[in-house]
């Protein structure tokens, strides 16, 4: 940040590109060398060999599907928690944000659930559920509850005293403060809890089918695990990176839309 | 001392101020902070109240109590001989941070009173328009408030005041945090306001021009605990001058009877 | 007595809510038996089994308590400790040199939307199922949070504090230590809070594919063997242990990192 690059002939934007590629050109040369030439060859697959397969794998079956499938099952696993999660999260956090009689009750529980791990569930919800989605579905619930959760409480806490006094000046009932001052004021803070939550609902997922699915994009690599098959780890693992890059942005897209009054920027 | 024109024949009291005191809890849990003392004083209508006083002691805590935000530990106040319990919307608060909903653009945060009491559509669009008229803010009705400048905020939070068509107006340090030159268009702005739909404002300020600038009536406030000092009516033609030699006398008269004890 | 229950009400009605759920839970396990104690086990019987196992009890998983907490914390701190190495200079790194930046943020963008846990059946294949797989996955979790907010801390140092920097003489090394990572001091800090809550939570998942001992181990091997009273001792002990290694992490950062209050 201190070395400016202005005797440039370049734009920012084009620099950024222009680097981009090179930078993503010489890791791709330099993978697909190593493996090729040298002893890496063992447990390294060429680059483009990946490439070759990722492609292939849109037509050709990974098990019983296609890799597209695959996602669309972990996708779906996904969706159906986080929808759940949000619903479950947002109304706990705004209920523990603004009644204190409310947090009194529920925060001991709360915080005695929240620092384990969802993965860590995963043994009980296996007894409590058998094998099917249902375990999976609780799992990746809890990965997104809690940081749903945690904040939206924060927001709900953290709502300007002067905001709610101003409404109440105004003529606003308890109930008109709660739904127009408190829950909008605390939608920025949701939406940073959704951004969470779908990373770690999507890191949930993964984990959930490693150790106990027979299918989606976490089984794929773990198969690939078991039948040494180094190329497929590596194709789901790039098909597990984007699709947690679009997750990614897609939420903080939506935030960008409809937080448009807010001023502060995140990373 | 001279009394003001418009005052003349003492008609009845909008709010009174009886006695009131307020202490906190001191942090140890040992003692008491005293905040306010023995505040008694009231307001005619249509008057124009400064309450003035250095320092950051007391005043918000005292308007707080006239809104009905918070609750007196002694004494009591009174709007028109009713007891005040609670914020009600006959009475219009205007804060030094705007403390406007940020996620409601200009027009929503204007009608957000007439709202709230379940206004007819209709009507609440026609306050809207008369009172952002009156600010001067016609044409920023879709704007945020994050994308307006300092002074225009502060005209939405008066607009959004005057909207519910309060009884009476709370206005704590409004142009506080501006800077001197829109600080000085500003008062020329709520005057003219004021004249042109008059309200019962009581208005607290550190500023004596200020002060001096806009009021019917001061209440010179001192610190710590805070209590009245001195009452002054100020009679003085509007728009007034800020190098009237009245003027200049009035100023010289109220700050040397300050404490600058800080 | 009155002014004691009206202080501590919130904290009674928190207790008391507290109690309550383990007494229901108590009551439909051993007392009505409404619920299987295959599904699940009392309070009182998890409180048995949590002392059985602490006190030197092997069974079912061939390891005491403790030296499964310690089995799990020696990976954990050990990977954690080389993603941290190497995450935080990155992450300085890269908000330093714009150079740098350009080459090596498209890198590490690739790498970022990847969970830790995906790397697991590759760093298996690669580094067999000892400890050098599970630090290996580990260093990914915690790499990943400690550049992210390294690399966000020194990218906030306040342009007006590097220009007072630059007009007092001060040299590009001195700038960067001296103003930007002070600046970035409290953020590198919840990068390294962060980093450790993710290098615990990866730990256990990596535990329970592919380990001999361990927390993750102990709670998977008892659900195979049917025993929910070990793995809900081995869920409260993991949420404990991460409980702790947060807290502790805080505690140093209140003591050594001044003005941590100002940021977040």
């Amino acid at each position: 940040m201190i070395d400016n690059t202005k005797d440039s002939r370049f734009s920012v934007k084009q620099l950024i590109v222009i680097y981009t590629i090179i930078s993503l050109m010489s890791l791709l040369a330099v993978w697909e060398l190593v493996a090729r030439f040298t002893k890496a060859s063992m447990f390294l697959p060429p680059a483009s060999q990946v490439l070759v397969a990722f492609c292939r794998s849109f037509v050709e079956p990974i098990g019983k599907r296609t890799m597209l499938a695959h996602i669309g099952v972990s996708l779906y696993r996904v969706g159906v928690a986080f929808f759940f999660a949000t619903i479950a999260g947002i109304a706990l956090g705004v209920g523990m944000g603004y009644s204190r009689l409310a947090e009194a009750i529920l925060k001991p529980i709360f915080e005695f659930i929240r620092p384990i791990p969802p993965l860590a569930w995963i043994p009980l919800s296996i007894l409590w559920f058998g094998l099917g989605d249902t375990g999976k579905f609780f799992i990746i619930f809890l990965g997104c509850f809690c940081f749903i959760t945690v904040n939206t409480y924060d927001g709900a806490k953290n709502v300007d005293p002067e905001l709610i006094g101003a409404a109440r000046m105004l003529g606003a009932n308890e109930r008109q403060v709660f739904f127009e001052i408190v829950l909008p004021s605390s939608v920025p803070y949701i939406f940073a809890g959704l951004q969470i939550a779908v990373t770690a609902g999507w890191s949930a997922v993964v984990g959930a089918e490693m150790i106990q699915s027979n299918e989606g994009v976490g089984w794929m690599i773990v198969r690939g695990m078991n039948t040494g098959n180094t190329v497929q780890i590596m194709v789901g693992i790039v098909a597990i990176g984007i699709v947690g890059f679009i997750l990614a942005n897609l939420t903080s897209a939506l935030e960008r839309r409809l937080c448009a009054w807010n001023e502060q920027k995140g990373m | 001392m001279e009394r003001a024109e418009g005052n003349v024949g003492s008609p009845a009291a909008v709010l009174e101020c009886r006695n009131v005191g307020r202490s906190f809890d001191s942090y140890d849990g040992g003692g008491k902070n005293e905040v306010l003392r023995g505040m008694d004083f009231e307001v005619h209508e249509n008057e124009f109240l400064v309450l003035f006083g250095a320092g950051q002691c007391g005043k918000t805590t005292l308007l707080n109590i006239l809104a009905g935000l918070d609750m007196p530990t002694e004494g009591q106040v009174l709007t028109r001989g009713k007891k005040v319990t609670g914020p009600a919307p006959e009475r219009g608060m205007v804060y030094q941070k705007t403390s406007l909903f940020p996620w409601m653009t200009v027009e929503d945060n204007v009608g957000f009173g007439p709202k709230v009491q379940h206004m007819p559509e209709n009507e609440r669009q026609a306050r809207i328009k008369k009172y952002l008229e009156l600010v001067g803010l016609t044409g920023f009705e879709k704007n945020y408030p994050s994308q307006l400048s300092g002074g225009m905020r502060q005209r939405v939070g008066i607009a959004r005041a005057y909207a519910n068509q309060p009884d009476i107006m709370l206005m704590d340090e409004p142009f506080g945090h501006l800077d001197a030159q829109t600080r000085y268009m500003m008062e020329e702005e709520l005057q003219r306001i004021w004249q042109k739909e008059k309200r019962t404002v009581i208005f607290v300020t550190n500023n004596i021009e200020e002060a001096l600038f806009l009021a019917d009536r001061i209440i010179l406030l001192t610190n710590c605990p805070t209590h009245i000092k001195e009452e002054y009516i100020i009679n003085m033609p509007h728009p007034r001058d800020y190098v009237d030699p009245e003027f200049l006398r009035l100023r010289q008269l109220i700050t040397d009877n300050m404490d600058l004890t800080l | 007595m009155k002014s004691f229950l009206e202080k501590y009400k919130y904290k009674l009605i928190s207790a008391c809510s507290f109690l309550f759920v383990l007494l229901v839970w108590q009551l439909v396990t051993d007392v009505f038996h409404l619920v299987s104690p295959v599904m699940l086990p009392s309070p009182t019987k998890i409180l048995g089994t949590f002392w059985y196992k602490l006190t030197g009890g092997t069974v079912p998983d061939g390891s005491t308590l403790l030296e499964n907490i310690w089995s799990s914390l020696k990976i954990a701190l050990g990977g954690y400790c080389v993603g941290v190495l190497i995450g935080v200079p990155l992450g300085v790194g890269m908000a330093w040199s714009r150079k740098f930046e350009l080459f090596a943020k498209p890198l590490f963008d690739i790498i970022r939307p990847v969970p830790a846990l995906a790397w697991i059946p590759l760093m298996i294949l690669w580094l067999g199922i000892g400890y050098g797989s599970k630090v290996g996955i580990i260093f990914f979790a915690a790499f990943i949070s400690a550049t992210v907010n390294s690399y966000t801390g020194i990218r906030r140092t306040s342009q007006v504090h590097l220009w007072v920097g630059k007009t007092f003489g001060a040299t590009n090394r001195q700038l960067l230590f001296k103003v930007a990572i002070p600046t970035a001091l409290p953020m590198i800090f919840t990068g390294l809070r962060l980093a450790l809550g993710s290098a615990w939570v990866a730990l256990v998942a990596a535990e329970m594919l592919a380990a001999t001992s361990g927390l993750g181990y102990m709670i998977q091997m008892a659900r195979m063997l049917g025993r929910p009273d070990v793995i809900i001792v081995g869920m409260l002990t993991i949420g404990f242990v991460g409980l702790m290694l947060n807290t502790g992490l805080e505690k140093l950062q209140k003591k050594y990192v001044r003005r941590g209050k100002q940021h977040d």
